[in-house]
């Protein structure tokens, strides 16, 4: 069946992302409208927009609220749910009710997300398809006794991880004995808090490793490929700053065995739509299998700059029950992709959360570049959601080219009105292992000494600035011109008028 | 008739930046400066969309004022912030008097460093407390956060209980200084 129209249950650039393909397709999009941000960009974009600010739903968020976004989905007889990231993208039970209730959940299968999103299937699964695992306990673990129990046994450090998590949320890393309790504690409450289960296991901690995914498309017919590898090891807390493709890491015959195993992996539950498999590499080049994650990634687009695939594209024509249009042979990567994610965070104060407004954003335009955000001149970044305001993502022939376009493309992205993780691309720019590829995911604690690039010229500058600005409004007040010269005014230019 | 301010002191103003660096400029400030034996000016510009930009050596410096209160500034310059306080060469003696005063005081604030909910306090007033010990578990942006104490003393008073939302800066807990 033709999709005609699709819901798209989330916000933000990747809500915008999703329209973009809609749109070229010929396909109706509709969005959410929240309390949270009524004056979203994404709202415009959209063809439609179901209202859900009227009523204000304190213990469930709108885009968690999945009875709610099904039965209007099907009053206005929308064909399609496209669930995004985060959200309901890895809820079994989303994919299944919409199943139920006769909408094309543009995703994998309720029993595929079920299955790879308990870890304790998945690592079966991994298990009898002959894909490399790290130890660890055979499930979840009940409380801190059995978990010293297991450690014992694997070895310390190891890693407790949300049973239903992702994206680096209940995730504690545990390097001795006496630690165990407390970190298990905050382990499951962020898990509680995250994922609605408290459920953690254990696996071996692997010292500086590398964080290889790669994603996988397959279709209803049992055509699996893989689209080569994204380079994740960049990461603060388990989240990603930045990822490429390819990686650095990887020759042409470690890539053919880890695809492989990916594509294994992506059969062992029969899986179609977009979906990620997670590895971890040591320096001796072993790969483990980490998760296979049923969702479209923030960094997809990495991928599409090198294969020149349109993953969102494909996976609305996999939902549609056609069949893949290529075979493994016909994947070409094509030069080098960067992703840098700009954050609205402090890098100067420990990547805090910089809340505020985007009075301005610009960013320099070319072939080279593309820029996915959900913000524009005036949005607001509220405390409700992530901080992502944007990402670049830059393409190379090869990877030094693509660098030295990031280098240019980082110094003409603007942005007014709020702090952002800029600085912090600067400084990963400006390192040299980075720049050889020669990096893991312990970069940013043992590498990067100083997360803010900044050139001793700029601190003057600033101080400079401040002076002026200083002593031009004493002097307007006072009526004096004491300080500025009158008639020699370094510019007519009145910054602040904003400020007060 | 307006008074001429006395030579010795209003003749310069200073930047002082969080770091205790110190940048001074004569005034009245003009837009060429001497920096490191040269003297290069300085210009202030604005593109058609509304940025901010200095000029310097031919090179531009994106430029966004994210605080201002009173004599205290921060200033962005490529994305990197710089807060000052401009002091003439009165208030800055004035200023470096009165920390060395305040020195003598030994009770230290944990303060928020990010806006979010207090999930967990770990110790109670009087409680003996080394430093890099977590002491206040903080929710923000979906994350849970250990918030480590960076003196090593005992626990005067506890400003915040289990689920108040704090905003950055708030006190959250004094610290006698052991």
């Amino acid at each position: 069946m033709k999709i005609k129209s699709i819901l798209i249950a989330n916000r933000g650039e990747i809500a915008i992302r999703i329209i973009r393909t809609a749109r070229e397709m010929g396909i109706k999009s509709y969005v959410i409208k929240t309390n949270k941000e009524p004056n979203a960009w994404y709202l415009e974009e959209a063809d439609e927009i179901i209202d859900f600010s009227e009523t204000i739903n304190d213990t469930l968020p709108d885009f968690l609220d999945m009875e709610k976004i099904i039965s209007n989905a099907k009053k206005r007889k929308v064909d399609s749910i496209h669930p995004g990231y985060g959200f309901l993208a890895e809820n079994p039970d989303f994919a299944r009710r919409c199943e139920e209730e006769g909408i094309i959940f543009i995703g994998p299968s309720h029993d595929a997300i079920y299955r790879m999103g308990n870890k304790t299937i998945a690592k079966e699964l991994a298990k009898a398809h002959d894909v490399p695992l790290l130890g660890g306990s055979a499930g979840s673990v009940r409380d801190p006794e059995e978990a010293i129990e297991i450690a014992r046994k694997v070895g310390f450090p190891i890693i407790l991880k949300a049973a239903a998590g992702g994206g680096g949320r209940g995730m504690r890393v545990v390097e001795k004995e006496k630690d165990m309790e407390r970190m298990f504690t905050l382990a499951t409450n962020e898990a509680a808090k995250a994922f609605n289960n408290p459920d953690v296991f254990i696996e071996k901690f692997v010292r500086e490793p590398r964080h290889i995914e790669f994603q996988i498309l397959a279709d209803k017919h049992g055509n699996v490929v893989h689209l080569g590898e994204r380079e994740c090891s960049v990461q603060r807390k388990h989240q990603k700053l930045l990822e490429e493709s390819p990686s650095p890491a990887l020759d042409k015959a470690l890539r053919k065995k880890m695809g492989d195993a990916a594509i294994r992996i992506a059969k062992s539950v029969n899986y179609y739509s977009a979906g990620t498999v997670e590895f971890l590499l040591d320096d001796k080049n072993h790969f483990s299998f980490m998760e296979m994650n049923t969702r479209i990634q923030v960094e997809h687009p990495v991928t599409e700059m090198v294969t020149g695939i349109d993953l969102i594209e494909q996976m609305i024509l996999i939902a549609q029950g056609e069949k893949l249009a290529f075979a493994q042979k016909d994947i070409k990567l094509n030069g080098w992709a960067i992703e840098w994610r700009i954050n609205a965070e402090d890098v100067q104060s420990g990547f805090s959360p910089s809340l505020g407004t985007i009075e301005k954003i610009s960013w320099p335009q070319d072939d080279h570049i593309r820029v996915d955000t959900g913000v524009r001149d005036g949005s607001v970044i509220t405390p409700y959601y992530d901080s992502m305001i944007a990402k670049l993502i830059v393409h190379g022939e090869d990877r030094e080219k693509a660098l030295q376009r990031s280098s240019l493309a980082i110094r003409k992205f603007w942005i007014k009105g709020t702090k952002t993780t800029l600085a912090f691309c600067r400084a990963v720019l400006q390192n040299k292992n980075f720049r050889k590829g020669t990096f893991n995911t312990s970069f940013l604690s043992k590498e990067l000494k100083l997360h803010y690039h900044h050139e001793p010229d700029e601190a003057m500058l600033a101080a400079f600035f401040a002076t002026y600005d200083y002593a031009r409004e004493f002097d307007e007040n006072e009526e004096k011109s004491l300080h500025v010269k009158k008639g020699k005014e370094i510019s007519p230019w009145v910054l602040n008028k904003r400020l007060s | 008739m307006a008074r001429e301010p006395k030579k010795k002191t209003q003749s310069k103003l200073i930047a002082l930046s969080s770091t205790n660096k110190v940048y001074e400029f004569k005034t009245p400030l003009e837009k060429r400066i001497n920096y490191k034996g040269e003297k290069v000016d300085i210009k202030l510009r604005e593109d058609p969309n509304g940025f901010s930009y200095i000029v310097w050596k031919n090179k531009k410096y994106m430029l966004d004022v994210i605080e201002k209160n009173q004599n205290k500034y921060t200033v962005m310059i490529n994305g990197v912030w710089h807060s000052f306080s401009v002091e003439t060469p009165v208030s800055l003696k004035r200023r470096r008097f009165l920390e060395q005063q305040g020195d003598t005081s030994s009770s230290v604030a944990i303060e928020a460093p990010m806006p979010g909910k207090i999930i967990d306090i770990l110790v109670e007033e009087g409680a003996d407390v080394k430093e890099g010990e977590p002491i206040i578990i903080l929710e923000a942006m979906k994350m849970q956060n250990e918030i480590l104490c960076h003196v090593s003393g005992i626990v005067k008073s506890v400003e915040v209980k289990k689920g108040d939302s704090v905003m950055k800066d708030d006190v959250m807990i004094d610290i006698q200084r052991a």
